[in-house]
């Protein structure tokens, strides 16, 4: 029992627990049962003194500790999956769990990872890049000093989305959302989320869409609802997550391209006033002349409508039509809105 | 900067694991050697350490000990720890330590001095390789344009030297301005110059892609722009000039509300659309701030701001005459 000086948990805090059931399972060979293991852990034995007939409450929450190990990369396992349920062993594998010795960082390499750490504005990535960098420090080595001085990079999401379809991609599980398209049409979206991606300051998810039955990528402001994680009704009692299979690589690779591909195949054309504010916008530089025609590609037109809606005083479209019209609706729409 | 106080929770948890790591590696450290390296404080290491110590594991109806710490030696400011191998190296990182350290990484690389540096790629490959579950490709980051100026903005921050440049301001009007810079920040692709303006005598930001011909100058920034302490995270700096306005955005919008010091706390009113009052500097900037959004974001009060977007909504559909152009920023 932890003594007067040592720290003293909160009800709440559930980190004496994992680390002993940590312990525990990295240090038996051939794994525990789970009545060994009841025993075992000090939290676990104080439970099961308390409710001796029904440990329904106990399992679940052994269940839940082993998610939580999961979530955390700690792998518990069963050495012997193919015993009785009741004789089931638990253990947690070393070669799993321990840091891969023939992988290691110096001094510049940890300088590094301690800025990309830092570059997360949003609060629970920063917690995990965090919880990663201490567990690096734990390898010894210590950082080169940061002379970061003067960037400040930062990394926002502003999307609810974010985080459920972060922890949907990691579990790979189903996921439906209300998305509305750009023109204002909503319909409720079934997908297996993949990847993330953030493309100039845009996020987008990477998608396998279960009704078009296609790649597809969504962006995450346009997801107008929460996201669910979908379920299935075992019986008449439990449901339980649906998942699905890890896309592979290549899938992922080809999405990204494919992407690519598209948006070098959209082409605006603009006409940019001289030394307007869109002037330098396009950074187009301060030889003398007349106002400057510019084309480039576009990944998506509404994006593009929204960006060039700041210099709406300072260019012309030429092409697409769409793209005028575009721009001329989201100013309409603004209009009316204030009207 | 001050020690961190503790962990809690899964903090604690994740730290206890990467201690009983770096002791196995260490042997016999001083406690503030430990305390300097993972930046905490002296005396809630002490409690850990000791806590280690009352850890036991029941293996096969045996007690057993994981960890001895001397407590002897651990009083004379020495940690020495004898553990059982099985537990002797740190553990290696979930997938979303991985995917949060990687994304943050290629994101470094969208900065001048390490766009080249060839190790960003090799060290996000080491460690999506130290992944316990073998999963990496959670989050990407595509890189982005680098803005020309930046580098030359950051040597003039290195010198403590004060720059000059050409500078368009929202109202289109161009001048020849010096600025002190303090920091560059590079927010969702934009790149801002948080500098002490000597004529309006306080921190402004400036778009960098809104500067050109930049000149490092010789003079050193004023001792009122050294002292600036820490600079806000939110792009927008609130003044007691500033107006209240009360504004409706949708999903597409939410972007806005970071942009802005918000004075309340955003009230969802349906459908993903909230609520909120945020301070406006500049009125006449609304127009522009708010129209970009396209109808996402819509202001509710006062009258006077829905005018000035709505004018300035006109005035982009040519639907009103130049006039109202003027009072656009």
């Amino acid at each position: 029992m932890p003594n007067e000086e040592t720290w003293k948990p909160a009800k709440t805090d559930k980190s004496e627990r994992l680390f002993q059931l940590t312990c525990v399972l990295l240090y038996s060979e051939r794994g525990l049962t789970k009545r060994e293991l009841f025993h075992a852990v000090d939290a676990y034995r104080t439970d099961l003194a308390k409710s001796s007939e029904d440990d329904f409450a106990l399992n679940k929450k052994f269940e839940r500790d082993k998610s939580d190990l999961r979530d955390m990369g700690i792998q518990v396992s069963n050495p012997d999956p193919k015993s009785d349920p009741d004789e089931m062993r638990y253990a947690i594998a070393a070669d799993t769990f321990l840091w891969p010795e023939d992988i290691k960082f110096d001094a510049q390499e940890l300088q590094l990872l301690n800025l990309a750490a830092q570059v997360w504005a949003q609060a629970s990535l920063s917690s995990e890049a965090n919880r990663g960098l201490v567990r690096l420090r734990g390898l010894g080595i210590e950082p080169a000093t940061s002379d970061m001085l003067g960037f400040a990079p930062r990394l926002r999401t502003h999307e609810p989305s974010f985080l459920p379809l972060s922890q949907a991609i990691e579990d790979l599980v189903e996921v439906s959302f209300d998305y509305r398209k750009a023109e204002g049409e909503i319909s409720r979206r079934h997908v297996q989320p993949w990847m993330l991606r953030s493309i100039d300051g845009q996020w987008l998810v990477v998608c396998w869409d279960k009704d078009q039955k296609a790649v597809r990528n969504f962006l995450l402001k346009r997801i107008v609802s929460k996201v669910s994680f979908r379920t299935v009704q075992i019986n008449e009692k439990e449901s339980e997550l649906v998942r699905f299979e890890a896309p592979k690589s290549e899938d992922i690779q080809a999405a990204i391209e494919d992407l690519e591909s598209h948006t070098a195949s959209q082409i605006a054309k603009l006409k940019v006033r001289r030394d307007s504010q869109a002037w330098f916008h396009f950074n187009l530089g301060d030889e003398p002349g007349g106002d400057a025609e510019i084309s480039f590609s576009y990944m998506d037109l509404h994006l593009l409508a929204e960006e060039l809606s700041e210099y709406a005083h300072d260019i012309t479209v030429l092409a697409p039509a769409e793209l005028a019209k575009a721009i001329r609706n989201r100013f309409e729409a603004v209009a009316n809105a204030h009207a | 900067m001050p020690k961190l106080k503790g962990f809690n929770g899964e903090d604690r948890y994740n730290f206890l694991l990467a201690l009983v790591g770096y002791l196995g590696h260490r042997g016999e450290v001083s406690i503030e050697e430990v305390s300097n390296h993972f930046d905490l404080d002296a005396d809630y290491l002490i409690k850990a350490l000791k806590s280690l110590n009352d850890a036991t594991a029941q293996v096969g109806g045996f007690e057993e000990w994981p960890f001895y710490i001397d407590i002897d030696l651990l009083d004379e400011g020495v940690v020495s720890m004898t553990t059982a191998e099985v537990i002797d190296d740190v553990p290696r990182l979930s997938t979303r330590q991985v995917a949060a350290l990687s994304a943050g990484l290629s994101y470094l690389a969208n900065i001048p001095e390490f766009a080249a540096n060839a190790d960003i790629k090799s060290l996000m490959q080491k460690v999506s390789s130290g992944s316990g579950l073998g999963r990496s490709e959670l989050i990407s980051i595509a890189p982005g344009s680098v803005e020309a100026g930046a580098e030359t903005l950051r040597d003039a921050i290195l010198s403590n030297r004060a720059i000059s440049c050409e500078y368009i301001n929202r109202k289109q009007e161009k001048s020849v301005r010096e600025i002190e810079p303090l920091r560059i920040d590079l927010t969702a692709g934009v790149w801002y110059l948080r500098g002490y303006c000597p004529i309006n005598k306080a921190v402004r930001n400036f778009l960098i892609e809104h500067m050109r011909s930049i000149q490092i100058l010789e003079r050193e920034i004023s001792d009122v722009a050294t002292k600036v302490g820490e600079i806000e995270d939110a792009t927008y700096v609130a003044e007691a000039t500033d107006t209240e306005v009360t504004v409706e955005v949708a999903p597409e919008a939410y972007r806005l509300i970071s942009e802005f010091q918000t004075l309340s706390e955003p009230k969802d009113v349906g459908s993903g659309t909230i609520r909120t009052q945020i301070k406006v500097g500049h009125l006449p900037n609304l127009g522009r701030l708010i129209a970009k959004y396209g109808g996402a974001a819509r202001v509710i009060a006062p009258e006077e701001a829905r005018e000035i977007v709505r004018n300035y909504a006109l005035s982009a559909l040519g639907a009103q005459g130049r006039e109202i152009d003027r009072e656009v920023e």
